[in-house]
């Protein structure tokens, strides 16, 4: 059970470094993706804590899942999609004004036009 | 300078971490109290045999209206952004996806590989995200799940050239999208009307199928968010000017 708390660890921390750390705003939007997806990992894995079965209400079943953990991820994939397409959105517009996906040289041409 | 970036940096990640980590590895024990309700008592409650579907269509259908609404909101902002970016720009012809079938094979981007096998694909994919759809109720999959299967459907047919579908305009996809909200909108507050209130179920009588009105808001939403993704994605392949 430690492995997985350490992978995802390091997932949330990969995609924090890359918001940090990218100047290239796709890798940044990417980073948000992967912050997303640890989130919902670790939802997933800590529901699956107590039980063993998919939670879909056969005769045989006794040990499922907790589902509520499942239902909320439903929610917050569908929104990280939402976020990743409007962010890509203005990254198009920001590419198409500036002529660069660079944050700092966005950052001087914008200051430069005013 | 450099270096001092890179320091930065890292005592950033390294405090995010102190923050985050003790979170993540936590042994706290998860309860069990929800499970063991709903393990009794989802399927006489709502219909559903899945219990995902009786969560966010039965017991919380109002957080699944309050996503929907974040998702209109979210192609409405991408549509105004792209769309907008589409008047301005001229050598679109050179990149888009989307071009006319007799501009295509002078693409770079565009194969026969991906002409053939999008167009043949489309329609299995769409046909297949239908019964992930319909039968969200008794298996896994749902309204959300059948939707972004049919989303990436109707991405094939737009970018294929065999099949030739009204599906792949962007006209006809927002007016589905719209109407489907405006379904949403109807179905949950028809409960009202009924005696059982917003997102009741209006025809638990009329009806002999127990999971009939989470069938009914499985359609909707799955309409729903397929139509959205595909109009995002047609708008991000450049092809939102064919209206």
């Amino acid at each position: 059970m430690i492995i997985e708390r350490i992978l995802i660890a390091l997932l949330f921390l990969s995609g924090f470094a890359a918001i940090v750390g990218m100047r290239n705003i796709i890798k940044k939007i990417f980073g948000l993706n992967l912050l997303n997806a640890s989130v919902v990992l670790l939802f997933i894995l800590e529901g699956s804590r107590i039980g063993n079965q998919a939670p879909i209400l056969d005769a045989d079943i006794t040990n499922m899942v907790d589902p509520i953990p499942q239902a909320l991820m439903l929610t917050a994939i569908v929104i990280g999609v939402c976020v990743s397409a409007l962010s890509l959105a203005l990254a198009v517009r920001l590419y198409k004004a500036t002529g660069s996906l660079d944050i700092q040289v966005i950052t001087e041409r914008l200051q430069r036009e005013h | 300078m450099k270096k001092l970036e890179l320091i930065k940096i890292v005592i950033t990640v390294l405090l995010c971490s102190l923050l985050v980590v003790p979170i993540i590895l936590s042994n706290h024990s998860w309860p069990t109290h929800a499970r063991n309700y709903l393990l009794v008592n989802a399927q006489s409650d709502t219909g559903a045999t899945n219990t995902v579907s009786a969560i966010y269509l039965g017991y919380r259908a109002m957080d699944t209206l309050g996503e929907t609404l974040v998702l209109l909101v979210s192609v409405t902002g991408t549509m105004a952004i792209l769309v907008k970016l589409g008047k301005e720009q001229t050598d679109e012809e050179t990149t888009s996806f989307s071009l006319t079938p007799e501009k295509r094979p002078t693409n770079r981007l565009r194969t026969h590989l991906l002409e053939t096998v999008a167009s043949k694909l489309g329609p299995i994919v769409l046909l297949f995200g239908f019964y992930v759809m319909l039968y969200g109720h008794i298996s896994p999959g749902g309204g959300f799940q059948g939707g972004v299967i049919v989303a990436s459907a109707i991405v094939f047919l737009a970018l294929g050239t065999e099949v030739k579908s009204k599906l792949t305009s962007t006209f006809v996809l927002s007016r589905i999208e719209s109407l489907s909200f405006l379904l949403l909108i109807l179905a949950s507050i028809s409960g009202v009307f009924f005696e059982s209130g917003f997102f009741g179920n209006p025809i638990k009588s009329a009806s002999s199928l127990s999971a009939n009105f989470i069938i009914l808001l499985n359609i909707i939403i799955g309409l729903k968010v397929g139509t959205s993704i595909a109009v995002m994605c047609i708008a991000m392949m450049g092809g939102s000017h064919d209206h």
